[in-house]
């Protein structure tokens, strides 16, 4: 009678110790499941979210308050009411970019490098890596993403009717012929400028490999000037809330 | 039976095995409970944040209208008109009128092996120069799923969403919408290697329609403050 007793409590073990690693087993199911559904970082992500949307209010809320106080002047007359009419023309107009700015940013400098050289480097047709239109605009387009308010290219003041395109062997930015070298300027962070375009992996190494010089300055001051084409809004018309005329 | 020392050792593994286990199931369990409660608290103060921020917008909106209308009087027609056309600019006025809608969506094509999936895929320099070439036509105003574009609009490529305007996340299919002249608007985009035929190579789906109407959004945050931020007036 030892010796089946002597089995069947080994058996028994074994059964503990499987239903043990079942336990572990799930154990790990849960680990995965952690990382797949990538729970700890989103608490993260929304405090981030959280954080910008508070500084989106604020502004709101500065916002309204300066219309308040315009709204409440216009009823003290005409000449208030004229006042703050203009008050609030100057600043759709700084907004809109007919405006110079001036503050601290980066200055970038693109230019294709000389023939010869570009020949002996690559061992290929100069003109596969000369500097395209989309090249400029990826560059604007991370300098925007890094908070500049302000850009230019050849004293081009880009707003939110601008191009940006080829015309031949040429490039086109409002309507008008700009040449090599393309210098942009970018009023923002400077810091925050600089190594959005310098990030390893980023824009300047990918553009310096296609054999395009770039050079990225911060400065204490850059100028941008006013967007000095001409404006004409024929399509677009405000929507009224009420009635709708 | 007589219970020998070994016995004695196995059945005491196991116990401490079953209470370490026991505990790491409670643990991993514990922080997930307190991840999804912390996540849910913080999802909440977004969504109240962003209620609140659309609320105020409304107001915002409501005294812009106010200020244009008062300067409606026949001596201010000409600071009336301005007020109007550089928001239409700047993206702080609502707007309708004729143009387009330019409907993408990454391709549907099973790819062949050895295909890289990442040709295949919308990105963020596709959109850019969809946007490009509206503006070269003349699109007076244009806005990517209700987001408004404005001059210092970037768009970036975040996984399986773009990231428009620095935060707001936009998911597939993207609907561009811009006012403009339809035919021009049309015809620079479908043009023969132009941005519709490139995009087309690589199998996304672009579909382009001219509309009599499109209504594009104001931009949704203070664009005059968040605008005077990084500079002064200068000259």
């Amino acid at each position: 009678m030892a010796k089946p007793s002597a089995v069947s409590f080994v058996v028994s073990f074994v059964i503990v110790g499987m239903m043990l690693g079942l336990l572990l087993g799930l154990h790990d199911k849960n680990d995965e499941f952690l990382e797949n559904k990538d729970v700890p970082g989103r608490p993260h992500a929304l405090a981030a979210e959280l954080a910008q949307l508070e500084t989106d209010y604020q502004n709101l809320l500065a916002e309204a308050q300066d219309l308040e106080k315009k709204l409440e002047q216009i009823e003290k007359g005409k000449w208030k009411a004229y006042e703050a009419l203009q008050d609030e023309l100057e600043k759709v107009k700084f907004a809109a970019g007919l405006m110079p700015v001036s503050g601290k940013g980066v200055e970038v400098i693109m230019q294709n490098m000389p023939e010869g050289e570009l020949d002996d480097h690559l061992g290929f047709d100069s003109s596969l890596f000369s500097i395209k239109y989309e090249d400029i605009l990826k560059v604007v387009n991370e300098l925007y993403a890094a908070g500049a308010v302000a850009i230019s290219i050849n004293d081009q003041r880009l707003i939110v009717t601008s191009e940006i395109r080829n015309a031949g062997r040429f490039i086109i930015v409002n309507s008008r012929r700009i040449t090599p070298p393309y210098v942009i300027k970018a009023v923002g962070d400077p810091e925050r400028l600089e190594s959005g375009l310098k990030i390893k992996g980023g824009l300047v190494e990918a553009l310096r490999e296609w054999g395009i010089e770039i050079i990225v300055e911060p400065k204490e001051e850059v100028i941008v000037p006013a967007y000095d084409g001409g404006i004409e809004i024929r399509y677009a018309k405000p929507v009224k809330k009420e009635g709708d005329a | 039976m007589k219970i020998k020392a070994y016995h004695l050792v196995i059945l005491l593994v196991s116990v401490i095995l079953g209470v370490m286990a026991a505990m790491q199931f409670k643990s991993s369990s514990e922080i997930i409970d307190a991840n999804i409660e912390r996540t849910e608290k913080m999802a909440e103060k977004v969504e109240a944040k962003k209620k609140e921020i659309e609320e105020l917008k409304i107001k915002v909106d409501e005294m812009n209208l106010q200020l244009q209308e008062a300067a409606e009087s026949p001596e201010m027609y000409a600071l009336n008109q301005q007020l109007i056309t550089y928001g239409i600019l700047a993206g702080t006025v609502e707007v309708k009128g004729p143009g387009v809608k330019v409907l993408l969506s990454d391709s549907e094509e099973p790819l062949k092996p050895g295909q890289d999936p990442s040709f295949y895929v919308l990105h963020d320099v596709d959109i850019l120069k969809v946007l490009n070439e509206l503006k070269a036509a003349g699109a007076e105003a244009i806005a990517i799923n209700d987001e408004r574009v404005i001059a210092t609009t970037d768009i970036r490529c975040g996984g399986p969403v773009i990231i428009v305007n620095k935060n707001k996340r936009l998911a597939a299919p993207f609907v561009i919408k811009a006012i403009g002249h339809p035919d021009t608007l049309y015809n620079s985009l479908m043009m023969k290697g132009g941005v519709v035929e490139q995009l087309k190579f690589w199998n996304i789906r672009v579909s382009v329609q001219k509309a009599d109407e499109v209504i594009i959004p104001s931009y949704p945050r203070s664009i005059k403050l968040e605008a005077r931020l990084g500079g002064s007036i200068s000259g």
